[in-house]
């Protein structure tokens, strides 16, 4: 007598064929995940994806060794990952997986930070850079990216290299909570810098930001746009977002009330994209003491957004990415705590109907896990993330949408 | 063979108490006065400024609560290696236990998303309160009185 068919265990099979190819379907839109042989060595983490104009993908890391930490990176040709090559070496590093080295790479040239430790402070690092031209094929001597001279806090860097090969690189400046009895609070800072490493500008863009949030830029029709988490007096830790137009930065203004009141740190930055006139912000929260993601768009370069679209509350603690793919999708990263924790693609078209998750890896909520960063070239995004299941390894995967 | 069984069975149950016993010791590293008491319960970081801020005063708090049988422990939310932590610790002037990454597991606490955050958990490991960001002394004697808990020598 013929069997009739189980339909679960059919399921089941199917499910876990789609899933070892690392397939996952949205409601209406599939995409399909190609995990790349990685050219970092084990023990290494802190990654990130970068893409020029051209559309060729880099990925930096950081290696740890007998107490050295060596920034390298390696280009995807073709062929594959080029042989890696190294930026700088120290042992006098600030290593942390919250604040990690920027690569940031245009056709003129690359730019790349590490944090290192100043002297006369426990707790206090300088932002470190070597600036690269294409033209005379070489790494300058490292210089320091800020200019105050004080030993203080000073990290959370972001990077955007500028149509005339310089480049834009905004950073959290704590020389205000060294000054004399009345200290004040952490500050937004940005330069732009030649690839002498000469700072060109400089500026302070907020008084009172978040101490211990990432800051994220990107480039929009109007000029650069900047977003990080900004501090009231009343400890408001609420995004807020800053533009560069015409020489001159807007003031900063929020990009939506949250209203996250909190004495501490969040220590989850919010992610920007943009592609011509289309802005992208990602975001996490947890008011209530509820974690939320959450994503706005813009189709005015970043002057006015959305209502916020809830990418995910309350099984996520953020650690977001957020992508622009050339159909108009937008593609947001971020961590989902359901069960073990997984890093997750969900993707949202240019009206802002959700069109699918991909779950990328299986991943840990521990903070030696890091933050998931994410690049698109075309319609495809570039994640990558740190394996910490045995010895810990950076990880990349290809998604084409 | 059927003769076998049994003994096989006395071994494999004296194997699981072996190994059970041996988990017990490893995972164990709570006094048996600390299964008594009330448990504070800090996360910091060696970059969070808040977190450097509130220490001092878990360290004159630790002492006056020891008599009321309540704990104050602390963790490395940057879940540095154990050498690393302690020194930390140490620089940062931290006057309590630091709890190692195992202790830490058997209190099976979700790890915070801000810090610094404080939890009081009862003598049955149950979270009480859960304090998110910078918190005063005042703060956490108001956190434990409103669990009931009478302070001596406050």
């Amino acid at each position: 007598m013929k069997k009739p068919i189980n339909i679960p265990i059919v399921a089941l099979f199917v499910t876990l064929f789609a899933w070892s190819f690392g397939v996952t379907s949205g409601a209406t839109a599939q995409s399909q995940l190609q995990n790349l042989p990685s050219p970092a060595p084990s023990n290494s983490s802190l990654s990130r994806v970068v893409a020029n104009e051209s559309g060729e993908i880099y990925l930096s890391w950081v290696s740890q060794d007998a107490g050295q930490a060596t920034l390298a990176y390696s280009r995807l040709s073709s062929e594959g990952w080029n042989t890696p090559k190294v930026i700088s070496q120290g042992s006098d590093w600030f290593v942390n997986w919250a604040d990690f080295p920027v690569l940031s790479v245009d056709s003129s040239g690359m730019v790349a930070h590490w944090l290192q430790t100043s002297a006369q402070g426990t707790y206090d690092y300088d932002i470190r850079a070597r600036f690269y031209s294409r033209n005379s094929q070489a790494w300058t001597n490292p210089k320091t990216v800020h200019t105050d001279g004080i030993s203080a806090e000073h990290g959370f860097v972001s990077m955007l290299p500028l149509d005339d090969g310089t480049t834009l690189i905004t950073w959290l400046d704590g020389r205000e909570t060294k000054r004399g009895d009345t200290p004040g609070a952490m500050t937004l800072r940005a330069g732009v810098f030649d690839k002498a490493g000469t700072v060109v500008k400089e500026w302070e863009l907020d008084h009172r930001v978040c101490d211990c949030c990432q800051t994220s830029s990107a480039m929009t029709e109007k000029g650069p746009i900047v977003v990080y988490r900004d501090r009231t007096a009343q400890e408001v830790r609420d995004i807020f977002t800053t533009h560069l137009i015409d020489g001159v930065w807007t003031s900063p203004k929020p990009i939506h009330n949250d209203n996250w009141q909190i004495a501490g740190c969040p220590v989850n930055g919010p992610s920007v994209a943009a592609k011509n006139n289309r802005v992208a912000v990602a975001w996490f929260s947890a008011k209530d003491d509820t974690p939320k993601v959450q994503l706005v768009m813009s189709n005015d370069n970043g002057l006015s957004f959305s209502e916020p679209l809830v990418v995910e509350t309350p099984n996520t603690n953020g650690r977001v990415g957020t992508a622009i793919l050339d159909s108009g999708s937008i593609v947001v990263s971020w961590i989902d705590t359901t069960n073990a924790a997984r890093i997750m693609l969900s993707r949202y078209d240019t009206n802002g109907k959700f069109l699918g998750h991909t779950e990328v890896a299986r991943s840990s909520e521990s903070r030696r896990s890091g933050f998931p960063i994410i690049e698109a070239v075309g319609n495809s995004v570039f994640i990558t993330w740190t394996d910490i299941s045995s010895v810990p390894q950076v990880k990349v995967a290809r998604i084409d949408y | 063979m059927t003769k076998l069984k049994p003994k096989k069975s006395a071994v494999s149950h004296r194997l699981l108490v072996l190994i059970f016993a041996s988990m017990t010791i490893f995972l164990q590293p709570l006094s048996a006065a600390d299964k008594n008491s009330w448990r504070i319960v800090n996360y910091w970081s060696e970059w969070c400024a808040p977190c450097r801020v509130e220490i001092p005063m878990f360290n004159e708090l630790s002492p006056r609560l020891a008599k009321s049988n309540v704990i104050i422990v602390g963790v490395n939310f940057d879940e540095d290696p154990r050498d690393l932590t302690l020194k930390i610790a140490d620089d940062m002037g931290i006057e309590f236990q630091t709890l190692s990454q195992q202790e830490l597991d058997l209190l099976g606490l979700k790890p915070p998303d801000v810090l610094p955050t404080t939890y009081l958990l009862s003598p049955a490991n149950e979270v009480m309160a859960k304090l998110i960001g910078m918190q005063s002394e005042q703060d956490i004697i108001d956190a434990l009185t409103r669990q009931g808990l009478t302070l001596l020598n406050q």
